[in-house]
This record gives structure tokens, C-alpha cells and sequence, in this order.
């Protein structure tokens, strides 16, 4: 009964929860999915990780390559970011060249990672004007169950923060490449931004980390992101409907939150890796 | 390479380390003089597999299978709506999208796929249309998405197993499900589920040099794919199949095993709710 | 109409024109000029759909985004969503469904603050179409400088020194924001200050263009 209620009448099914203040999954209004973070999980990447975000999942891996620098940035390295969204993660996506959504999605982690200045472009030059690394991170969501951009920023600063390169050098005399030494070091991620996405329900309700279902309905998102510095990276918001300076107050709080929690989970992560 | 518009672009040209840097091993022999492998395994042992079916939740049915250092997942979505009408065919179609990530490999891969994944999509499409009754499904479409997100050796074999491990746990009606596995033979020595530096070491064993992968339908007992590539003679040949096929009567239980487990959360979800 | 304004201090916007109905085969155009930087905009619609893109409770809204020079890549794609999500909140698309409507933006010259100046534009090419619309649209972009000051309508000199590059789209009704789009680090306090600066032009600007299309009607 309750299920030919959802497919006939969507919206209002919604609404007869969020009276309520609470969602059909059985979350409050400013709750997030369960986040689980794996690092490391594949051995053919220099870095790599994989985040479940309820059932949204996505996997970062990261391999390193050797490139010759621009004539303008001698001494920067490249960090390529690709959000893929193959046919394997939702029936909505069909194979064939990237959709727009990945196209907007890649874009947008790509701003992120310039604008909060993530890598020093400097760290990965080897031999200033001749050869530098790139960093082909590329993220594959797995299982498309919305806010994919969340997940897709936590499973990048996660594995680029796991990413461990070999010690090059050039060698003088054939001006090529060789390894020095065989163990490989870890890079320095500079900041740690993290985003929480927000969807806008009836132009007035605002629901934390919404599913693919919620993103649907909803009148409009937004998209924050914070650095540890309690400094703002991004506040995007592609129209919909319009928020309240309060209701944008509160998001960026939630957001401040969120990033603490999310930073705690790696760093804990990230120790027991260690020992 | 052309420039890929819809994706974010990186310097026009880059090469991988291993380019520079060789990180072939001084020791090339395959087979330790106890007779082990590198990674201790007996010639005719398969690694421990991992096999779970549902793991996408937006897919028909998924699974997920892990031997080792081989990861991969497939997605089986349908039977849907064809999307061109002149596709209509009274059978059902069956379509696969096989796929390494980026990442998968020791060089990284291309966005794009390559004409070896293209085969690759065949070969598994071709194991997997025998075991399908596929004219239940009449003007439908079904098709699988298949994702290699670590090639640790055996990606085929794992890919055909996992594929019909979905498909059975997306509820489409099949004769029996197909269970692969693949051998690597050297002269006389024949390693079943070899693994990467097995897989694609180029050492040559004297005159038998080849792999072989084979889906076998393990209740019908009839062969749906058989691929084989080298010189090997025909004894060695049949020893080898023999060594496939008895590498797939060991993964099947796993595959049993977990599709009941499957339907077994499936039945207590529904009567849950 | 040309509003010229005599001081170009950090807290003005630099001189705008806009001229509509510029074009013959489009039912809407319009170009707009923010300083140096200029942008062309054709409406076409509401006309046929293709069935695949067809909606049956609306039109089908789709935005085209054509750089100076170059093909469009992922950052044309990005502004494209970006347009288009604000261009579905104001047009009205229910009054007509099964139909499509189609915006190509064609940019003349980049010389700072290119985004505002697409939405503005754009808005203005949907009146000229004259398609229904619950509201009127105002971009305004301001940089935050190293030391904080704030720069409306930077040029792409001021955009390069600045520490971040805040782009607001306000709609006329309750002068709310609507769309959002920053770049670089900021802090929530100097968020706010930047909303205040351009929420004031943006209000001006928004009643301003009503003005223009009388004029050009007349």
C-alpha cells in the first residue's frame, strides 16, 4: 500500500514523513548516511580509496606518471581529476562518452581542488623544466544512490593523502629518469576540504545528504565546502529555488560539523593503517 | 591521442614509470624449485575467492568477487526497454560492457574502451548467452556491466563467474549458471588461476606456451567459452582443459553457496516488510 | 539604454549596455555588456522537442554555451547546468509542455566577471522571446582582494590578484539568492559582506532592465 502511494504520488508520500521531521529512510532532516572510508584497497594505484556513503559508493584510485612540465610552470606537477559515472552504477547512465552530470561533477571537484589548494603543484616536480609528475586521480562511482559529490571529495583527500610515489631522479648523463632509492615517499596534502551537499524540499525544507530519490524531488541543492581552517571553499548553489540568509547560515554550520567529523574519521583511519 | 573534450585534460603526454624503470624480477621462473609458486600455492591450487551478490543497490543484481589480488564487479540491469526499434528481435538481447578502471593495472588505462575490452565484452557475452533463456524475454534487453578494478591475473575467468553470479541474482532465467576459470601452461607444468606476473610473463617453456579460459556450466556440464592462445599440443591441451574444468568444479560451491545466501536475505527482506 | 556611472570605485559596477532584439531568426536575443566584457545571447522556443528529450509536464530547457575561441569543454559544461538550473527556477516551463526551449549563449569578450554577465544577458533574451517568467533575474560577480576589500564587477586583471571570486544570481521578488557560485577561500563572514555588497546592485539592476525594454518597445 504504502509503496503504490511513493510511485502515485511522490511528493506528497514525502511530505507525510517531513511533517514529521523525519525522512522515509528513517533519518532526521540533518542526518547523514553512514560513512565508511577503506584505504588502499587496490595495489595497481599509487593511492587509492574507497567511500560508502549509505549506499552511494565510490572508489579513487590514483596512478602516478612522469610528463614534461609547461613552459609557463616549470617546477608544477599536474593533478587530473575524472569523475566517472559508469552504466554499472545506476540505469539512469548509459555507456557511451561522459554525461553532462559527470561533466558538471568532474568540473566541480576540479574548482574544489584548485580553489582550497589541496596539492603544491610544487611537490611533484623531480627535475625543474624537464620532468614532473601527473596525477591521474580518477573517481568511479560504484553504486549511484545521490550526493555523489560528497562522496567523491572524501574518496580523493582520502587516497591522495594515501598516495606514496617513488623516489626519482634524473640521471645526468642520459637525461632520463632512475630510481634512487626503492622506497617511495608520501605525498603532503596541504588542506583537507569536505563538502555536505544540502537538497531543498517544497522551496522551504532543507535535508542533509540527500538519496538519488530526494535529489529528484527536490527544488534545488547546495553544495558547501569547508577546509579544516573553518574557511569556506565553496558555497554552490545552482539555482533552485532561493534560500534565506538564515537557512544558508545554517547550512554552512552543519557543513563546519560535518568537515570536523569527516577529517576525524580519516585521521582515525588513517592510524590504524599504521600500526 | 585525441583531445577528450568532456573530460577534465591533463598534459598532452605523459608515460608510466615503468617505462624508465624496469620492475621485472631477476628470477623469471614461475615455479619455485619445491614446486610451489611464488605466492605458495601448489601448480593445481586456485586462490581463496570472495563472492557477494547485491552489492549495488540501484542494479537488478550485482556481485562482487575478489581472488586475491583480482577485484571485480558487475552490474546486470533489465530486462529493459530496447533503445532503437530496429534492434527488435523476438529473443531477448543480451548485451556485456566489459571494462578495466583506470587503475587496474600496473600502466594506467585509457577512459576509453580498448579494442581488447571489446573482445573481452564478446568473449564474456558469448559465455554467458547459452547459460540465458533468453527467448523468455522477448523485444527485452538485458545487459551487463562489467568493472575490473584490480587485474591481479584470472580477470577474465573472475568476470565470468561474477557475471553470471548477477545475473542469477537478478532473477533472470538461465539453464545453469557459467563458472570460469583459467590456467597458464608452461612446458609441463600447468598453473590453474594463475595470478598477474603468471599471467603475463612472457618466458617461454620450451615448446607448450599458452593460456587457456574456460566457462563451464557446471551442472549441465557443457563448455560455453573456451579461449586459448599459444602452441600447445593436443595432449597438453586436454590436460589443460581437464585442469580448467576442475578448477570451476571448486569455484562453483562459492557460487552456490553465495547465490543461496542471497536468496535467503532476499526472502527474510520480503517477509520483513 | 546605457547606464553610465562616473566613479568606477571598487563598490560600482562598470558601465552596462544592453541592447535586445538584435537578431532576426531567434524569437529572443539580447547582448550585454558589463566594461569590456560582452555576450550574445539567442532564444528559440517554445518549439518542437525530440521525443527523447520530451517532458510531458514541462518544457524542455537547454542551454548552450559557446566560448570565444576553442570547442566547449568540461568548465562550458559546468556553466551550461549552472545557467540552466537558474533559468528553469524563473521560467515558467509548466505553461508549456511538451515543448523546448532552447539558449545560446555566445561569448564576445571576456574581460571579467563573464558569468554575471551570461545570466543578465540571458534574462534578458527570455523577455525579448517573451516567455512567461515568475520573476526577473540580476547576476552581480565581486572578487575579494588579499587584504579583504571587496570589488564589485572585477575586470579579469582584478580576477587573477583576487583571493577569491563570488558570483551571485538575486531574483526580483524577495531579492533572495538563487544561485551561488564561488571560487577560492573565504570566510563565512566576508560570504555575507559580499551578498550584502552585490545584493544592492543586483536589486538596482533588476529594475533597471525593465526600463530598457520599454525603451526599445517604444
Amino acid at each position: 500500500m504504502a509503496a503504490d502511494f511513493k510511485t502515485a504520488q511522490p511528493v506528497e508520500y514525502y511530505r507525510q514523513f517531513l511533517k514529521k521531521d523525519v525522512r522515509p529512510d528513517g533519518r532526521e532532516l540533518g542526518e547523514i548516511r553512514s560513512t565508511i572510508v577503506n584505504i588502499g584497497s587496490i595495489s595497481t594505484a599509487e593511492g587509492s580509496a574507497l567511500v560508502k556513503l549509505g549506499n552511494t559508493t565510490v572508489i579513487c584510485g590514483i596512478k602516478a606518471e612522469l610528463c614534461t612540465p609547461t613552459n609557463d610552470e616549470p617546477k608544477k606537477g599536474f593533478v587530473v581529476p575524472n569523475v566517472d559515472l559508469p552504466p554499472l552504477c545506476s540505469p539512469r547512465f548509459r555507456p557511451g562518452p561522459p554525461s553532462e552530470q559527470a561533466q558538471v561533477v568532474s568540473q566541480f571537484i576540479a574548482d574544489v581542488l584548485k580553489d582550497s589548494k589541496m596539492v603544491n603543484h610544487e611537490d611533484l616536480c623531480i627535475a625543474e623544466g624537464k620532468i614532473v609528475w601527473v596525477l591521474y586521480c580518477d573517481m568511479m562511482c560504484l553504486d549511484y544512490d545521490g550526493n555523489v559529490i560528497d562522496a567523491c571529495i572524501i574518496s580523493l583527500l582520502a587516497a591522495l593523502r594515501n598516495v606514496a610515489l617513488p623516489s626519482i631522479e634524473v640521471d645526468e648523463e642520459t637525461a632520463k629518469p632512475k630510481l634512487t632509492s626503492s622506497t617511495s615517499s608520501t605525498m603532503t596534502v596541504q588542506s583537507l576540504p569536505v563538502s555536505t551537499s544540502f537538497a531543498i524540499f517544497d522551496n522551504s525544507i532543507l535535508i542533509a545528504d540527500p538519496t538519488n530519490e530526494e535529489e529528484n524531488l527536490a527544488t534545488g541543492v547546495v553544495t558547501v565546502v569547508t577546509n579544516e581552517c573553518g574557511e569556506l571553499c565553496a558555497l554552490h548553489k545552482p539555482g533552485g529555488s532561493s534560500l534565506s540568509e538564515s537557512q544558508i547560515q545554517e547550512c554552512v554550520k552543519r557543513s563546519f560539523s560535518r568537515g570536523d567529523e569527516i577529517r576525524k574519521l580519516l585521521d582515525e583511519t588513517f592510524n590504524s593503517l599504521d600500526r | 591521442m585525441p583531445l577528450d573534450s568532456k573530460r577534465i585534460p591533463g598534459p598532452r603526454e605523459s608515460f608510466p614509470v615503468t617505462n624508465f624503470i624496469s620492475t621485472e624480477k631477476d628470477n623469471p621462473d614461475l615455479v619455485n624449485d619445491d614446486g610451489t609458486r611464488h605466492d605458495g600455492r601448489k601448480p593445481n591450487d586456485i586462490r581463496p575467492i570472495f563472492l557477494r551478490c547485491g552489492i549495488i543497490s540501484n542494479a537488478k543484481g550485482s556481485a562482487y568477487i575478489e581472488t586475491k589480488d583480482t577485484k571485480v564487479t558487475c552490474a546486470v540491469y533489465g530486462p529493459r526497454q530496447v533503445v532503437r526499434r530496429e534492434d527488435f528481435k523476438l529473443t531477448g538481447t543480451l548485451t556485456c560492457d566489459f571494462k578495466f578502471a583506470t587503475f587496474s593495472c600496473q600502466k594506467r588505462q585509457q577512459h576509453m574502451q580498448s579494442s581488447n575490452e571489446k573482445d573481452l565484452s564478446l568473449i564474456v557475452l558469448q559465455a554467458m548467452e547459452p547459460a540465458v533463456c533468453l527467448e523468455k524475454y522477448p523485444r527485452a534487453q538485458i545487459d551487463i556491466f562489467i568493472t575490473v578494478l584490480q587485474n591481479g591475473g584470472s580477470a577474465l575467468s573472475a568476470a565470468i563467474t561474477c557475471a553470471s553470479a548477477a545475473l542469477a541474482a537478478a532473477g533472470i532465467e538461465m539453464y545453469d549458471v557459467v563458472v570460469g576459470c583459467s590456467t597458464r601452461q608452461i612446458g609441463n607444468t600447468c598453473l590453474v588461476d594463475p595470478a598477474y606476473d603468471e599471467e603475463y610473463n612472457s618466458k617461454t617453456g620450451g615448446k607448450n606456451n599458452g593460456s587457456l579460459c574456460l566457462g563451464l556450466m557446471p551442472s549441465l556440464n557443457q563448455v560455453s567459452a573456451f579461449i586459448e592462445c599459444g602452441e600447445l599440443e593436443t595432449e597438453i591441451l586436454m590436460q589443460s582443459i581437464h585442469s580448467c574444468v576442475d578448477g570451476c568444479m571448486r569455484i562453483y560451491p562459492v557460487v552456490r553457496q553465495c547465490l543461496t545466501k542471497s536468496i535467503k536475505s532476499l526472502q527474510k527482506h520480503q517477509d520483513g516488510t | 539604454m546605457t547606464s553610465q556611472r562616473a566613479d568606477c570605485g571598487n563598490l560600482e559596477l562598470r558601465s552596462q549596455s544592453c541592447e535586445q532584439n538584435l537578431l532576426s531568426r531567434p524569437d529572443g536575443s539580447a547582448t550585454y555588456c558589463q566594461g569590456d566584457t560582452s555576450v550574445i545571447v539567442a532564444v528559440y522556443g517554445p518549439a518542437e522537442v525530440k521525443q527523447s528529450k520530451e517532458f510531458l509536464d514541462k518544457a524542455t530547457l537547454e542551454v548552450i554555451f559557446k566560448p570565444k575561441v576553442g570547442i566547449p569543454g568540461c568548465s562550458e559544461k559546468f556553466q551550461e547546468r549552472l545557467i540552466r538550473n537558474t533559468c528553469e527556477t524563473i521560467v515558467l516551463t509548466a505553461l508549456h509542455p511538451r515543448s523546448s526551449i532552447n539558449i545560446i549563449i555566445q561569448v564576445m569578450h571576456n574581460a571579467g566577471s563573464l558569468l554575471s554577465c551570461c545570466v543578465n544577458s540571458t534574462c534578458m533574451a527570455l523577455l525579448d522571446a517573451g516567455l512567461p517568467m515568475s520573476c526577473l533575474v540580476a547576476a552581480v560577480t565581486c572578487s575579494l582582494s588579499c587584504d579583504g576589500d571587496i570589488i564589485l564587477d572585477p575586470t579579469s586583471q582584478q580576477e587573477k590578484e583576487a583571493k577569491a571570486i563570488l558570483t551571485f544570481v538575486f531574483e526580483s521578488r524577495d531579492n533572495e539568492i538563487i544561485t551561488s557560485n564561488t571560487h577560492g577561500i573565504y570566510s563565512i563572514k566576508q560570504y555575507y559582506s559580499c551578498v550584502e555588497a552585490c545584493r544592492k546592485y543586483g536589486f538596482v539592476s533588476c529594475q533597471s532592465p525593465l526600463g530598457t525594454t520599454n525603451t526599445v518597445e517604444q
